[in-house]
């Protein structure tokens, strides 16, 4: 009973996870370099949400979307001043330095993190629960109300991302840049706007993910860098520009952690997604859904 | 002499000029405390030389560093925790343990590039330090491990310190004048041309990576004893920036870039500390200014400005994209 | 930029630095007129900011108290305060700044037993008096430096509560829940000891957790197989609200199976209420203070001067602050210098009247070295949403005793 418990909260938890990878391993697709700042998504959708319920008294139907939208802000802000230098200045992104994508970001991060450590302090903040029920219970499993609510609209969410980005025409976009920007740029696609687009459409998801999971692992300018390597972990281990991906990466990681968790170790359960990671890498590096690459 | 020769030796020439006014500090600087602060500068500038030996000249954007160093820290420290030996069998234990991980590590990755690379030093760091932190049997975790002390006065481990530097720097210098120097650097800017050319890529980006190792760990295992105390700390993700802004800032690629940044960084931190300011957030800031616009940081930048009083040829500025010197 | 400029940053970097470090020097006063305390506390994570906050000030007030009754010696004091962000390393380099830099006369204001232990190692050898204002770990105790003073809490004096209670309610089985640095372990395991100790045939458990961490469902998921009669929160905040709050998720609390202790005194943060919800409800709190606990005049002011100050009502922290500093103004006027193997001496025989009682300190060698070993604590039980402290129920208090009977459940 409890492994299936186990089994559900993991695939819960993989939700959230899948809606910060989705947007990474766009990110990862049409740029091909890290983004490290990710996980300040996350932290900022977190903080919107909780600061304006508590502060502000926004009722919980446009805090969360306001949250959505301040992540894709953010995530058009940041494309526009640090990314577009990586790609526009020096014509064929080919031959781009990872260097620079690795330290601007990195840097970024740690100046996210202690600006909003500056701004708020390092108190944490608990956004209110999306529903009053305290838990759901069918049968003998138990599961958090607020859990279970915000992991159904998370869901539906990525679901609706996910369609968006197969079947509209802004998605096939996203998709043509991905598969070769220049080619796409010749097609008469405007490459400018896509990239624009990835930045908000992942700033905004993983908004989303810090909002939902704000009340239960709490506000804080830190909160967003562990979700942020792990989200990592997954886009490698779903394939590196793969939407679908993804989404399975996700559940299987939330899952993987879930087990492991409760029948290895519970100390230790952050690390899982790591040793996932070096396995993934060195085993399989193009993961579950990615094309095999002649050189990774 | 190639102005690329020219100039490492030029940068070389510097940093000795730079490690001589150290030297000659004391004279002057004789608070404890000053003087610990330039023990501290000088162990960070000793992960960034290695940093930079791995990154800078090789390309492997490794965010392990710190990683290492407390891979030397725990090693010295466990062996006289538990076991009561001496530093003087603790430090080399710590230089072979972390020379022997970077050239596992270095091993296990050398397919890797870019931002994979980036993401698996990154998850190796962060294991091991969640391992350090929560195996608290064995290492006390948070609370940190009791480290004894070598010596009595700061200014003895002023004076190690600085002699490590100076080996390590001088170590580097004729390394990169000789063939390994250039292999290094061919690495770095195209891998697929030179192993074209036959340069061994898998034996040296390991050679890059166990030294680079073996330096942090030192330092790590010199660090701990001064400090009298190892604690997870060191391998913190916010250290491993400190060590990346101390090399970007300084100038990436050039042999004094590191040193001088790790001083400025390390000296600045502490100041902007001791007037309350979040260091962490200035230097962030910096970090992603000059690696946006001044690319061959704060050096670079005062070559740029010295050329017409000097007799080398200047660095030129490298578009981004284009390899070679 | 100029050419000037490069030049300087780069040539003649060394000589700035070292310009810089004379200036420095030179500034540290030679003037010795006021006397300078040496306060070491969090003011930026990892570290327990909100303690930290507390504690500044409470030493602020009392500063100001003394300062207004013309200091000691004829001398005012001066607070050098350094944040060691809860890390031990930094706790030693702000320790050696404070001595050798700032030349203090005393240390005081550490809140975190592991920095604490990181520290006192450097005040003993420069032979600098210490007084510990809220480390509660044994080990510090067990050192047995003569300069180091502890007025405090300590874990075996919490372990015991909890242990009183637990044998006054009859209970049968418990699960800890600790936080894995030197506080939480070492209550932990004094509890076991304790519990162990009673004879009783009691069932005890703890899981040790990492307090950076924000997801503990399945350490709770095991909590919840166990279904103990008492669960016992040794944590500190963020990480004890997400655990409270876990553990009401999963129907663990509030119920009328299941007691919550909680050891490390966490309602009296300023943002309990803010971060727990129902989970907090029918809980026992430990803690160092509650208002309907006598004061001493000075406990009075103490409390009325934070009042006018900030906001809500002063939390033990801000008590053990005030204390501090007043032993070491008490130290200094006796001694009748800021010598301080004269200081050292005097408190080691003082009783001094502090906010909640006279403090001594015993000389018997091992956890209650120089501890202040009477130290009171009271524990009250909250019942309902967004209590404020002078409503809940006093369970125990120093002249109350323990009284169980106050005690209410949940009716589910």
């Amino acid at each position: 009973m409890l492994t299936l418990e186990a089994i559900l909260l993991g695939l819960i938890m993989g939700v959230f996870y899948g809606l910060m990878a989705f947007g990474l391993t766009l990110i990862f697709g049409i740029l091909k370099v890290v983004y490290f700042a990710h996980g300040e998504s996350f932290m900022i959708g977190a903080f919107t949400y909780s600061l304006l319920a508590l502060w502000l008294g926004v009722p919980l139907w446009l805090a969360i979307p306001s949250a959505i939208v301040v992540g894709g802000v953010v995530g058009v802000i940041v494309e526009r001043l640090l990314i577009r230098p990586l790609y526009e200045k020096f014509g064929d992104w080919q031959a781009m330095r990872d260097e620079y994508a690795i330290i601007v970001t990195f840097g970024l991060s740690l100046f996210l993190v202690n600006l909003a450590n500056q701004v708020f302090g390092p108190y944490p903040f608990r956004g209110p629960d999306l529903t009053d029920v305290a838990r759901f219970e069918f049968g003998p499993l138990i599961v958090g109300g607020h859990r279970l609510a915000a992991a159904v609209l998370g869901g539906a969410v990525l679901i609706g991302a996910y369609l968006f980005i197969q079947h509209s025409f802004g998605g096939k976009q996203i998709r043509a840049v991905a598969q070769n920007r220049f080619g796409a740029s010749i097609a008469g696609i405007d490459t400018r706007m896509v990239s624009m687009l990835v930045f908000a459409l992942a700033g905004g998801l993983a908004a989303l993910s810090g909002a939902l999971l704000a009340p239960l692992f709490h506000a804080s300018p830190d909160v967003g860098v562990l979700p942020a390597l792990k989200s990592f972990v997954i886009v490698v281990l779903g394939g590196m520009g793969s939407p679908i991906g993804s989404l399975v990466g996700g559940l299987i990681l939330g899952v993987l952690e879930s087990l492991g968790a409760l029948y290895i170790s519970y100390t230790y359960r952050d690390t899982y997604a790591f040793a996932i990671l070096i396995l993934v890498l060195l085993l399989r590096p193009q993961g579950l859904f990615g094309e095999r690459a002649r050189e990774v | 002499m190639s102005g690329s020769r020219l100039r490492t030796r030029n940068e070389f020439l510097a940093s000795l000029l730079f490690l001589a006014l150290v030297a000659l500090l004391p004279i002057w600087v004789t608070s404890t405390y000053w003087q610990g602060l330039f023990v501290v500068s000088m162990y960070f500038a000793l992960l960034a030389v290695a940093w930079n030996l791995l990154a800078g000249y090789t390309g492997q954007f490794s965010l392990a560093p710190t990683a290492f160093a407390m891979i030397g820290a725990y090693t010295t420290g466990l062996l006289a925790h538990h076991f009561g030996l001496s530093p003087l069998i603790g430090i080399p234990a710590a230089i072979v343990v972390s020379a022997v991980v970077g050239m596992g590590l270095g091993r296990v990755v050398f397919r890797l590039r870019g931002p994979y690379l980036a993401l698996t030093t990154l998850a190796f760091a962060e294991i091991l330090r969640h391992v350090v932190r929560n195996a608290h049997q064995i290492t006390r975790g948070e609370f940190g491990l009791r480290v004894p002390a070598l010596f009595d006065h700061h200014l003895a481990y002023y004076y190690l310190f600085l002699a490590l530097l100076l080996a390590v720097q001088t170590g580097l210098y004729l390394m990169l004048r000789s063939p390994a120097g250039l292999y290094l650097q061919a690495i770095r800017d195209d891998e697929t041309a030179a192993a074209s050319r036959g340069v061994n890529v898998i034996v040296w980006k390991t050679v890059a990576f166990t030294i680079s190792g073996a330096i942090c760990g030192i330092a790590g295992a010199l660090y701990v004893h001064f400090a009298e105390i190892a604690s997870p700390q060191i391998g913190h993700i916010f250290e491993t920036g400190l060590v990346l802004a101390s090399v970007v800032i300084g100038g990436m690629g050039t042999m004094i870039g590191p040193v001088v940044g790790a001083f400025l960084v390390e000296i600045t931190s502490e100041q902007f500390r001791a007037i309350g300011l979040n260091h962490m957030l200035f230097f962030a800031f910096m970090v992603i200014v000059i690696v946006r616009f001044f690319r061959e940081g704060l050096w670079g930048l005062s070559m740029l400005a010295l050329r017409p009083w000097l007799a080398q040829p200047a660095r030129k500025r490298r578009p981004l994209g284009a390899g070679g010197s | 930029m100029s050419t000037h400029d490069h030049m300087r940053r780069t040539g003649l970097g060394g000589l700035a630095i070292a310009l810089l470090a004379l200036g420095s020097g030179g500034v540290a006063a030679q003037d010795q007129e006021p006397i300078r305390v040496g306060v070491t506390l969090t003011q930026s994570p990892p570290g327990s900011v909100i303690q930290g906050t507390e504690v500044l000030r409470g030493l602020e007030i009392a500063r100001d108290l003394f300062n207004e009754q013309g200091g000691v010696l004829d001398r005012p004091f001066e607070l050098i305060v350094e944040d060691t962000q809860g890390i031990p390393e930094r706790g030693r380099a702000a320790v050696e700044k404070l001595i050798t830099s700032d030349k203090v006369v005393a240390l005081t204001g550490e809140h975190q037993s592991s920095v604490c232990l990181a520290e006192i190692g450097l005040a003993a050898r420069h032979n600098v008096p210490f007084i510990n204002t809220n480390c509660w770990s044994d080990d510090i105790r067990k050192e047995g430096h003569p300069q180091v003073f502890s007025p405090n809490m300590y874990n075996s004096r919490v372990a015991t509560a909890m242990a009183e209670v637990i044998q006054g309610l009859g209970v049968d089985s418990v699960f800890a829940l600790a936080e894995n640095t030197d506080w939480g372990i070492g209550q932990a395991e004094a509890l076991d000891e304790l519990l162990e100790q009673t004879g009783a045939d009691i069932d005890y458990q703890y899981e040790l957790l990492d307090r950076e961490a924000r997801d503990f469902t399945p350490v709770i998921q095991g909590v919840r197989g166990e279904n103990p009669s008492l669960v016992a929160l040794i944590m500190l905040p963020p990480a004890a609200y997400v655990a409270l709050n876990q553990l009401n998720e999963q129907g663990v609390l509030p119920s009328e199976d299941t007691w919550l202790f909680e050891g490390g005194g966490l309602f009296s943060y300023p943002d309990f209420w803010e971060n727990v919800r129902e989970a907090a409800q029918y809980g026992i709190y430990f803690d160092l203070y509650h208002t309907d606990m006598a004061l001493s005049d000075l406990g009075a002011q103490v409390r009325e001067e934070y009042m006018q100050r900030h906001d809500g009502t002063p939390s033990r922290l801000v008590f053990q602050a005030a204390d501090s500093l007043l032993l070491i103004k008490e130290a200094i006027a006796n001694a009748g210098s800021t010598d301080p193997d004269a200081m050292i001496e005097w408190l080691q025989q003082a009783e001094v009247p502090g906010t909640r009682g006279t403090i001594t300190f015993s000389d018997e060698p091992g956890p209650l070295f120089q501890q202040w070993v009477d130290t009171p604590y009271v524990t009250y039980q909250v019942t309902e949403l967004d209590q404020k402290l002078e409503e809940t129920t006093l369970i125990s208090a120093p002249d109350l005793g323990v009284q169980l009977d106050q005690l209410r459940q949940p009716k589910n």
